[in-house]
């Protein structure tokens, strides 16, 4: 299936979205019919037409819309892995702006053009942000990356999501109120990337908290120009991970660099209880003498603490031991309720319980070769395995905390990221299990 | 003095809610004998389509002497001169929204305070427009390219409409709506699939 034209419009794409629930309900009018002749059909060859005409609305889909689809379907794993993966980097698109709104833009931020401003600046963009652009520009020997967002993307984020919920809960087959609270998640984050003051400030609280990582290296921010459109900092050298790879980076350097990575994220989930939400290749510049640089703070997940105690409980073998400790666990995070028969809790907590084992792999060595692709494999097929359980597919409910999207994409995201990067890590230097299990034990006691 | 009287013009009439219902009221209002102030306008009317004129005329002039104009497009520079533009009409919003309210239906009419204003635009926009057909930006088309002015003056109507309705936080979606609109705008008259169109319709039509 091709993304070829993309319907830009709000209409168009509201469109799409209508055309996409005709012929939902038309997949129901010949189920039904066809039901009338053959009492024994089952609904499987409805969800199929259903997800086949959903798939191509979703191939056709480019903004936020698409990037809500996405989040959603993966939480849910509505969509098949091959395309969870093409959407993975979907990102709002929009289009380049005009020399001339630059030059606005600064304008009604600091009442100045750019080149009032700077020593230079270049008017092409060197680079397409999620919702904007990269410039360069030098003020005295600095060189700078100035991030400059369009107009209006945070309005235009807010109606493609009112066009994709009636979809959404058509599509994932959810009551209202259980979608509502990860629309409300994706949406409050969708709209924190668009504001560069917020990114401004996380960025320099996590760069303080983490600049003592070794082969790690962050950017300088200036607060004087930026503002909730503009944001401006140091130029920061590096290759994106493709370009990178092309220069055959040696082993050693290949596990620097993924030491970094895993030490920063180490970092920040379990000391600053906030991450850097956003880990796709384009957010990381590799140096070939072995340092990372991490840009683009726009989304950053902040962590409560209640959740942070249960789902990491689930990565330590010693924790899910007890099936009392499990239980809780599972309900706290939501993937049973007290409403599901015995039987259903069973087998909901078995799959679980076989994915955990499988995610926690590299936790439980000192040691773990994400360059092991059979490893990456396994997490594919049971991902998929598990979205073909019935009681999971049949459930009106959401099943997992809002808490857990982002999370869970981090995870993902730095999994496939050190994959690709062939890297051999030290899980096991820093020590989270520790107060994890005696928070367990007090609570069992 | 001009100046002066247009300032006091729009004062009169942001604290009277109401412009000014003579010539002999306004002048006495500003100190000022009738005669005087037929020295500088030949009526309100004529003062009325001098204010959007001069704000214009002050727009362009910064535009030209900002450093980027010369390396500017002519696609750039029709951008650069309506956000300028509407970027300078922010000190004086609810002037413009009463003047709108009391007259400003539907397009493409405009009302008769838009007049010097439109006089203005025309002689600005028109060679910078030349400039894009010399440079091939623009496609020269017979008949239609003399049109092309008039085109974006009703484009520039769209975009006071909006801008005047415009709630959005600092005008964001005026920006966004001077963005695309002029964009199109400029699609439209650069060379297109449709003038490879009307050329093979040509050709079909003289050689069936």
């Amino acid at each position: 299936m091709e993304q070829n034209s993309i319907p830009s419009t709000k209409v168009q794409r509201a469109m799409r979205f209508v055309k996409t629930g005709a012929q939902i309900g038309g997949n129901y009018i010949k189920h039904y019919s066809k039901k009338m002749v053959d009492p024994s059909l089952s609904k499987d060859e409805l969800h199929e037409n259903n997800a086949n005409d959903v798939y191509n609305a979703l191939s056709e889909l480019k903004g936020s819309a698409l990037k809500v689809a996405q989040m959603l379907s993966m939480e849910k794993n509505i969509l098949p892995r091959q395309y969870t993966n093409k959407f993975q980097m979907a990102q709002y698109s929009a289009p380049p702006l005009s020399g001339p709104l630059i030059v606005q833009t600064f304008i009604k931020a600091f009442g100045k053009t750019p080149q009032e401003i700077f020593d230079t600046f270049e008017m092409k963009a060197s680079n397409a942000a999620s919702i904007g652009q990269v410039h360069k520009a030098t003020l005295g020997d600095k060189q700078l990356a100035i991030k400059i967002q369009y107009p209006g993307v945070a309005e235009s984020i807010k109606s493609d999501l009112k066009i994709v919920k009636p979809i959404a809960f058509r599509l994932l087959d959810m009551n209202e109120k259980e979608l509502e609270k990860y629309i409300k998640e994706v949406e409050s984050k969708l709209l924190e990337e668009t504001d560069y003051e917020l990114e401004f400030k996380r960025s320099i609280e996590i760069t303080e908290a983490c600049k003592h990582i070794p082969n790690l290296v962050f950017t300088n921010y200036y607060k004087a120009f930026t503002s909730n459109r503009v944001l401006t900092m140091d130029w920061l050298d590096g290759m994106h991970l493709d370009d990178f790879l092309k220069t055959n980076p040696s082993q050693e350097i290949r596990n620097i660099i993924g030491q970094a990575m895993w030490d920063f994220y180490d970092m920040q989930v379990h000391e600053l209880k906030a991450v850097h939400a956003d880990p796709h290749p384009g957010n990381f510049l590799m140096q070939t003498e072995g340092k990372l640089g991490v840009i683009d703070f726009g989304c950053v997940k902040e962590i409560p603490e209640d959740f942070y105690l249960n789902y990491f409980s689930l990565l330590i073998p010693e924790i899910m031991q007890s099936a009392t400790t499990m239980r809780n666990i599972m309900l706290q995070q939501q993937i049973i309720t007290v409403n599901d028969s015995e039987r259903t809790q069973q087998i909901i907590t078995d799959a679980f319980t076989k994915m955990t084992t499988l995610l926690r792999t590299p936790f439980d060595e000192e040691e773990f070769d994400f360059g092991n692709n059979a490893y990456i494999d396994q997490i594919y097929a049971l991902g998929e395995e598990v979205s073909k359980i019935d009681e999971l597919k049949k459930s009106k409910e959401g099943r997992g905390s809002q808490h857990a999207l982002y999370i869970n994409r981090t995870y993902f995201g730095l999994y496939s990221i050190l994959n690709v990067l062939q890297a051999r890590i030290k899980t096991g230097i820093r020590n989270w299990k520790k107060p994890l299990i005696e928070y367990h034990l007090t609570k069992l006691n | 003095m001009k100046a002066k009287l247009i300032q006091e013009y729009i004062h009169y009439t942001l604290e009277h809610n109401n412009t000014p219902q003579s010539v002999y009221l306004f002048a006495k209002s500003v100190g000022i004998s009738e005669q005087e102030f037929y020295n500088h306008f030949s009526g309100l009317e004529t003062l009325e389509s001098e204010i959007y004129q001069t704000w214009f005329e002050e727009a362009m002039n910064k535009c030209t002497t900002s450093s980027p104009w010369n390396d500017y497009s002519a696609r750039e520079k029709v951008l650069a001169v309506f956000y300028t533009f509407i970027e300078s009409l922010k000190p004086n919003r609810s002037f413009i929204k009463f003047l709108k309210e009391r007259d400003f239906k539907s397009l493409p009419k405009w009302p008769a305070y838009l007049n010097g204003l439109h006089h203005s635009f025309m002689s600005h926009l028109k060679p910078i427009l030349n400039d894009g057909i010399a440079s091939t930006e623009i496609a020269e088309r017979k008949y239609i390219d003399t049109k092309y002015a008039d085109g974006l003056w009703l484009n520039f109507l769209f975009v006071l409409k909006f801008w005047i309705d415009d709630a959005s936080p600092a005008f964001e979606k005026t920006d966004a709506a001077i963005e695309k609109s002029v964009n199109l705008a400029v699609d439209l008259m650069g060379k297109s699939a449709l003038d490879a169109a009307l050329d093979f319709g040509k050709f079909l039509f003289q050689n069936k």
